[in-house]
């Protein structure tokens, strides 16, 4: 007995002598937030090609180097080392979910990559501009690059511009036309018929709506996507008051949980699917289990992606959440938003190549002409420039619908709070859509939040 | 004779590597989270002493009770299915296996030496609702087929099912050694007595496997309170938190919610609870030794 | 012997009953080595057989391929080289540690041997995560993150009191008359230990190493977390990664799978009865 004591009182005093000096982790905070000017030293030259040797880190969140969205980012920085020999890129790529986590690792440390990737959404991204971490950028730079109205709103604090936009994202219900006609169903037009819809898929054998609830936001958007329908216009700014005020007593909101969780008591999502990851629900629908996915444009490059079937990819088409009886929404009001986007850090080592890197790739005929000519998405710039006219199918319909947008839902409720607000708004989402807890509950946890 | 054995230097030389790494790696790590944990660090900028507000909170959050509460049902799910399905396959191996034993020990130890991310995506599919294995074994039989096994209600006895299957080769293969080890005399003594098998095994064997036993009663409780990385893969503490443990709810909270000094108030809490945990078993079972 | 008797006239009497035991060491033969044979039999199909409702199928055409794509883009090659590097190095440095203290906590004579031998101990109850956060702060400020030792250091220290705990118990049995002999000799303590001390210890070593190994094998939130280049990542990564890069593809990800698993299973298939030996020392003495 008497040596466990001796032993603790030994690991005590440690305790104390290593908490005295777990003091110095102030001055190292006070270090990063000292060097802000120093911007100016090295003014930007072209003329540097042969000059030294330069490596820039990149985080990415996109994984796939060769398909899709980082196909493309990898051939804009295939394409700049190529024209700068002096520069070499090296790519850190994790999943979403992976991604985002270790983002904020990397932003409680001192080594930041220098070009990162970061979504203009006040649950990611206002911390991280609050403290700092993120370089300027000078919007003049961007003057010609035919940026979307708002676009850059996400990425801006007290009219400081510090990241740039990549894609326009739209949320809809991808389907497959030949198994629509074949069973002689009809798109819906409202969200009653869609109900009734997915009841009549389940009745053929088929799982109606594959969704990835696994990965928890794809719920709440949901909702929200309803919430545009049901109010028409502004659902972005009263939300955002809603999580400030702690107050969700506003019918919309109660409305389209309710319209929610009944879409779960028909079944019209695929078993399991409030915990069925992204890839899952994914191939569920590209393997003709599912007869519509919903998510968002960013996938309509599964009409391109040769590991899919070809009678299944050629006949995706796409159609919007439908307006539910009462909603002041139509086809024009869309839910759609400006999420990811780029960002140099503030500490990166090569600041001044790496924002040369970022505006080269946005150029117009980067990033969006690349992205749109090989129908991977839709790019926060004006994307219709580059309209050729031999689109995908898809292409061609999300194309229209934007083009005849008339109200744009904006950021997503879950992304509209602090990270604290997210991930609970991302678990309790998760609990209603698992039976676990009523649309009552559901607000009332969303108010309590940091209250 | 003894001044070599008390010579400081060489004493120093041979304690210092391992000390100055368990210093470096477990202490100050400890100490500075018994710090954060006063703080209302987000990660990022700066921060402020907010006194024991993050344990305060801590013993409210659902998250956290509910994180123990899975713990202690991991802990009795390995007691009370692992374990005696680990004794028994034991038993049988022993009394019967003669050559095969070789084969049936390999067979059942080999999960255990595949990492964990291999089986936790692995079992990912076998409990998939729409084709995984384990709902097609379900058809073969007739049944519906169509459970949810991560979803809710079913998710924890899920992850229960994988551990159990993970780690029941290494359990088997200690109650076997611990058989093995039974002086056979005693069977011999049993056999004239003419005991049958059911009370050979009640009178000699547990008996004499107690502390075998307790031992490995002691490591399930704490590989249960330590649960991570399968969980992690698995369900990631989803749906909302049923399957949420301490490990993963600290690493949540910190680098998902940007609450660092929170995350490591978990920490502190997740350590104490560790030590109590096992400093309680080792009081039991001494008390049981004296009685 | 004697229970070789007693097992003979069981059966003489039940072999009703033989078969049932029989019947049961099967099944659960079964059911703990059905999913790797599931694992390996989809690995070889194409994606799309994967929702067929067959439990075990007979692919319309052997992917191989599937392997060869997972071994180029899933690193697996690379990934084993770290992973194997990082466990081996914990290994030797858990070994060295342990014994290097176990002698000079034993057998030494010092005040505060017990305590530190305590305080090393009380190491076995502390959950490696919970110092996943704090770690972050100390290699990041000390520039260690992305490095081989952010990883080492924390797997030698979590695997140390097991190690330490074992070889004293293990070196208590070894009578200290062989060593006071050597003493009288002249022979000094670091050869007392290297040279006579540890060779004795040698069954009980395995035991130690192969524990060290297994505990950190699984091991990947420190890993994912220190990590970012590609330069030290550990084998899990392989699948982790890969799932992220061929989501549409399952077939491939089954390859993948087996492939970082296949490494450890066949090293245990070798050293299969030195590991049984190890594991059911280290249990009987643990």
């Amino acid at each position: 007995m008497k040596k466990k004591i001796l032993s603790l009182l030994l690991a005590a005093a440690m305790v104390a002598s290593l908490t005295a000096c777990g003091g110095s982790a102030d001055n190292a905070n006070s270090d990063q937030t000292a060097n802000v000017p120093a911007q100016e030293e090295s003014a930007p030259t072209n003329s540097d090609a042969a000059g030294e040797p330069v490596t820039l880190k990149v985080f990415s969140n996109l994984p796939d180097r060769t398909s899709g969205q980082g196909l493309v980012e990898q051939t804009l920085f295939d394409a700049y080392m190529d024209e700068n020999p002096n520069v070499t890129i090296e790519v850190e790529a994790l999943d979403d979910e992976a991604y985002k986590t270790k983002f904020k690792a990397y932003a409680s440390g001192s080594q930041m990559p220098d070009l990162v990737n970061v979504w203009g959404q006040p649950g990611f991204l206002d911390e991280v501009m609050e403290a700092g971490l993120l370089a300027e950028l000078n919007p003049d730079d961007y003057a010609d690059y035919n940026f979307l109205p708002g676009s850059l709103d996400g990425f801006s604090k007290d009219g400081r511009l510090y990241g740039l936009s990549r894609n326009t994202d739209v949320m809809c219900f991808y389907y497959n036309q030949k198994i629509f006609e074949d069973n002689g169903w009809e798109v819906p037009q409202t969200y009653e018929e869609l109900l009734d819809l997915g009841e009549k898929v389940r009745a053929a054998g088929l799982q109606p709506v594959s969704m990835f609830g696994g990965d928890k936001w794809s719920l709440y958007i949901y909702i929200h996507d309803i919430e545009e329908q049901l109010d028409g216009s502004g659902i972005m700014a009263k939300t955002s008051n809603a999580i400030k005020n702690h107050d969700f007593s506003d019918p919309t909101f109660k409305q389209a949980t309710e319209l929610f969780v009944e879409a779960v008591d028909r079944g019209l999502f695929q078993n399991g699917f409030e915990s069925n990851d992204g890839g899952t629900a994914k191939n569920l629908f590209t393997n003709g289990q599912a007869a519509m996915y919903y998510t968002g444009s960013w996938e309509m490059s599964m009409v391109t992606d040769q590991d899919i079937p070809d009678e299944i990819r050629e006949n995706i088409r796409v159609f919007l959440m439908p307006v539910p009886e009462g909603g002041k929404g139509d086809a024009t009001t869309i839910t759609a938003w400006h999420g990811g986007g780029y960002a140099v850090t503030e500490s990166a080592a090569n600041k001044e190549e790496a924002i040369k890197l970022l505006n080269y790739m946005f150029r117009p005929e980067g990033w969006t002409k690349i992205a749109w000519e090989n129908g991977v998405c839709m790019s926060a710039q004006n994307f219709g420039d580059f309209a050729t006219g031999s689109e995908t199918e898809v292409q061609k319909q999300l194309m229209q619908l934007v083009a005849d947008a008339t109200d744009l839902s904006g950021t997503p409720l879950g992304d509209l709070g602090s990270s604290e607000f997210k991930t609970i708004c991302e678990d309790k989402s998760q609990e209603l859509a698992a039976g676990k807890i009523s649309a009552d509950d559901y607000l009332r946890a969303l108010e309590a939040v940091g209250q | 004779m003894h001044k070599t054995y008390s010579n400081k230097g060489v004493i120093a030389t041979l304690v210092l590597p391992g000390i100055l790494t368990f210093i470096f790696a477990i202490l100050a790590p400890i100490c500075l989270s018994v710090y954060y944990g006063f703080t209302d660090y987000s990660g990022l900028g700066a921060y402020q002493f907010v006194g024991i507000d993050n344990y305060r909170e801590l013993f409210k959050d659902q998250g956290f009770w509910l994180s123990v509460r899975n713990s202690l049902f991991l802990a009795i799910g390995f007691i009370c299915i692992q374990h005696p399905l680990a004794i028994v396959t034991a038993v049988i191996l022993d009394r019967l296996a003669g050559k095969a034993e070789g084969f049936f020990r390999c067979v059942y130890f080999l999960p255990n030496v595949i990492s964990v991310a291999v089986i936790a995506y692995l079992w990912k599919f076998i409990y998939d609702p729409n084709f995984g294995l384990l709902n097609n074994i379900i058809k073969k039989f007739g049944g519906e087929g169509t459970t949810n096994w991560l979803g809710t209600g079913t998710a924890i006895w899920s992850v229960l099912i994988v551990l159990v299957w993970h780690g029941f080769g290494w359990g088997m293969l200690i109650y076997y050694t611990g058989i093995k080890n039974i002086d056979p005399v005693l069977y011999e003594a049993a056999a004239i007595d003419g005991a049958d098998n059911k009370q050979t095994f009640l009178r000699i064997t547990l008996p004499l496997m107690k502390p075998v036993i307790q031992i490995n009663v002691t490591l399930a409780i704490i590989s249960a309170l330590k649960q991570m990385e399968t969980v992690y893969l698995l369900t990631n503490g989803g749906p909302g938190n049923e399957t949420q443990f301490l490990a993963n709810f600290l690493y949540k909270q910190a680098f998902q919610s940007f609450r660092y000094g929170y995350g490591n108030a978990i920490s502190v809490i997740f350590v104490l609870i560790c030590i109590c945990a096992t400093g309680l078993l080792n009081m039991i079972f001494r008390k049981e030794k004296e009685a | 012997m004697s229970k070789k008797i007693i097992a003979g006239e069981e059966s003489k009497k039940i072999p009703f009953r033989k078969i049932l035991l029989w019947t049961i060491l099967i099944i659960v033969a079964v059911i703990q080595i059905f999913p790797l044979i599931w694992l390996l039999d989809f690995s070889v199909a194409s994606s799309t057989e994967m929702f067929t409702t067959g439990l075990l199928i007979w692919p319309e055409k052997f992917r191989f391929d599937n392997y060869v794509n997972a071994f180029q883009n899933g690193h697996v090659g690379s990934y084993l080289v770290h992973s194997l590097v990082i466990n081996v190095l914990a290994v030797v440095c858990v070994l060295l540690f342990s014994v290097m203290m176990a002698f000079a906590c034993s057998r030494m004579h010092w005040k505060l041997s017990k305590a530190v031998l305590g305080m090393i101990m009380l190491g076995m109850m502390i959950p490696i995560h919970a110092t996943l956060l704090p770690n972050y702060v100390i290699y990041d400020r000390l520039h260690l993150t992305d490095t081989l030792f952010t990883l080492l250091i924390p797997y030698v220290a979590f695997s140390l009191p097991q190690g330490l705990f074992l070889t004293v118990g293990f070196m208590s049995s070894i009578p200290k008359e062989i060593e006071e002999a050597a003493v009288i000799d002249g022979c000094g303590i670091f050869r007392i230990v290297f040279t006579i001390i540890t060779p004795m210890l040698k069954s009980s070593l395995v035991t130690v190493s192969i524990m060290t190994f297994l505990n950190n094998w699984n091991e990947f939130m420190m890993a994912s977390t220190y990590l970012s280049s590609p330069k030290w990542k550990t084998l899990p990564f392989s699948v982790l990664e890969f799932t992220g890069l061929y989501s549409s593809n399952y077939a491939v990800q089954f390859a993948v799978m087996t492939l970082s698993a296949a490494p450890m299973i066949i090293i245990y298939i070798i050293l299969n009865k030195q590991i049984t030996k190890g594991v059911a020392m280290g249990a009987v003495k643990g």
